[in-house]
């Protein structure tokens, strides 16, 4: 029971290291997708300080995005704002920012699930019943709709694969992101033999950074190193979306997160959906990456099967798990 | 030869071979991944199955008898087990008789320190009992640790997939007859705070 009527909605992201505020219609035209990067001094993120990074950026980031969508806050019927999961400090900077546009504005506010977001944007993107295989700095799942809910298949036993790659970064004295950094770096063809661990549809990384490590520290070069790193964590991550493909029988795959952005990544499982006679959905990366573009859709999504908005809507929550969520719009 | 299923990471067909209906169980080659990984994971998995389904055979533990390795062609062919894969048949009536035969099977595996180390249920095969099936990711191993990471793969493939069923604690009930079940179980509790109930994102 879709409305017809069409609606805008703004989306406020402030899970991890990104500021976001996106504006896009229930048609899935995107008006504007506003984004500023915490980038911490030195060691890995520091919530407090990347909370007090958002709360600077926010003001600025709904400002632009109205300016660039041309909108006045009258135009827009929802905001809707990442509830989690993330980190608390981030999560409240930009539920306060969004409770407060919300009320002042008199417009409906809604809380939304961060990961069933990344797998909402695929669906934006032409797929219908998909695997997302999620692959950002804290997550790493495999991730698919299985009786009423978004269900995690497989996931990470340890580290989530961005954070992998940008403490490897770190050890070896490149800024973050890590990841972007090497992929700039990673070349060779000769691969290093680096732990290969997939456990049916799990996986773990931690095992491989540190032997990744040890390798540069026994005179293989940084570049090979990077190479090898890509290489053998990229296949790890096609192969557990490979199993829960088969698993499930779906037939097409959604990438998402940060480290989705990797064209070696977007290579290898190009070349495994079609391999598998499966479709691939590969959303641009600014919408890859966090953004509030896609909070603002799966809030769309959501009030476009009237969700009911209770009291719970308007908090946020750290462990916000995806199967949590009640898949009430498809 | 027909193609009978397309795998996780084979081509499953069905055929004859000295008279007996088989399975011909063939790695194919992954495009994605770098050729000197492919040959060694396809070795590595092709050499594992085959050997440690032998194992489990002298034990008298009911998976597919192997005829022949056709090690160039990284092909396996085995016994066909004429059934369906637990899979479809937990969506039956009788899914608590073979979620309690499923659970011994594992405990069973697991007293043989056999770590299946890919428990879905698609690979588990229902035919007058349950039979255990692909082996390309075990290992030997007594850990507790390893044992309990197979809990939480069957688990969590029953819980994605059949959620409409309780299975966990029956099928945890069945598992816990194993006089060494204890310290599994205790494994998978710290397993189950580390992963995803746990999540600590940033
Ligand atoms: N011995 C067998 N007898 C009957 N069916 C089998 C047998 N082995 C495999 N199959 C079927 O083929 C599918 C894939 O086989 P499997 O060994 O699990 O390969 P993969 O590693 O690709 O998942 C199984 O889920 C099952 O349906
Ligand atoms: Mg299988």
């Amino acid at each position: 029971m879709r409305k017809t009527l069409s609606k805008i909605a703004i989306g406020i992201e402030s899970t991890a290291h990104t500021a976001g505020v996106g504006l896009i219609t229930s048609e899935g035209k995107i008006l504007s997708n506003q984004r500023a990067l915490y980038v911490p001094k030195e060691g890995g993120i520091h919530p407090r300080e990347a909370a007090n990074h958002h709360s600077e950026k926010l003001p600025d980031l709904f400002k632009s995005a109205l300016e660039e969508a041309k909108l006045t806050p009258t135009d827009i019927s929802l905001v809707s704002y990442a509830r989690g999961p993330g980190l608390g400090p981030c999560l409240r900077t930009g539920a306060t920012a969004a409770r407060a546009f919300a009320y002042y504005h008199d417009i409906p506010l809604l809380g939304v699930n961060h990961c069933v977001a990344h797998l909402e944007i695929g669906i934006l993107e032409g797929a219908t019943d998909p695997v997302l295989l999620y692959l950002s700095g804290a997550n790493t799942q495999v991730i698919a709709y299985a009786a009423g809910r978004y269900r995690v298949f497989g996931e990470t036993i340890d580290i989530g694969i961005g954070n992998g790659l940008d403490k490897f970064a770190r050890e070896v004295g490149m800024g973050f992101p890590g990841g972007p950094k090497l992929e700039k770096i990673a070349e060779g063809d000769v691969l290093l033999d680096l732990p290969y661990s997939v456990k049916g549809m799990d996986l773990a990384f931690s095992g491989l950074m540190t032997a990744a490590k040890q390798k540069l520290d026994s005179g293989h070069s940084l570049a090979s190193v990077a190479y090898s790193i890509q290489e053998t964590a990229f296949a790890m991550s096609c192969e557990v979306s490979e199993r829960a493909l088969a698993h499930t029988g779906k037939k097409e795959l959604v990438l998402g997160g940060g480290v989705a952005c990797n064209s070696r990544l977007r290579e290898m499982a190009d070349i495994m959906t079609k391999e598998r006679g499966v479709k691939c959905f590969v959303p641009e990366r600014a919408l890859c990456v966090d953004n509030g573009v896609m909070i603002a859709w799966l809030g769309l999504q959501m009030m476009g099967a009237d969700y009911n908005i209770t009291e719970k809507d308007n908090e946020v929550d750290q462990k916000y798990r995806t199967d949590m969520v009640e898949v009430t719009w498809r | 030869m027909e193609i009978k299923y397309r795998g996780a990471e084979a081509i499953v067909e069905t055929g004859q071979w000295l008279g007996r209906k088989v399975i011909f169980k063939t790695r194919n080659k992954r495009g994605y991944r770098h050729p000197i990984l492919e040959k060694r994971l396809v070795k590595e998995r092709l050499r594992s199955e085959s050997r440690i389904i032998e194992r489990l055979i002298s034990h008298g533990v009911n998976v597919p008898a192997i005829y022949g390795v056709d090690i160039s062609n990284n092909c396996i062919i085995m016994e066909f087990i004429d059934g369906i894969t637990l899979e479809k048949a937990l969506r039956g009536n009788d899914f608590e008789q073979y979620l309690a035969q499923t659970a011994k099977l594992l405990s069973l595996l697991h007293s043989l320190t056999v770590v299946h180390g890919d428990p879905t249920t698609s690979n588990f095969m229902v035919t007058d009992s349950v039979y255990v099936i692909d082996f390309g990711l075990s290992t030997v191993s007594d850990d507790n640790e390893a044992r309990a990471s197979d809990l939480r793969v069957f688990l969590e493939s029953l819980d994605s997939h059949h959620s409409e069923i309780s299975g966990r604690d029956i099928f945890l009930s069945y598992y816990s007859e194993w006089s060494s079940s204890a310290l599994v179980l205790e494994a998978l509790k710290v397993l189950e705070l580390r992963g995803r109930y746990n999540l600590m994102r940033g």
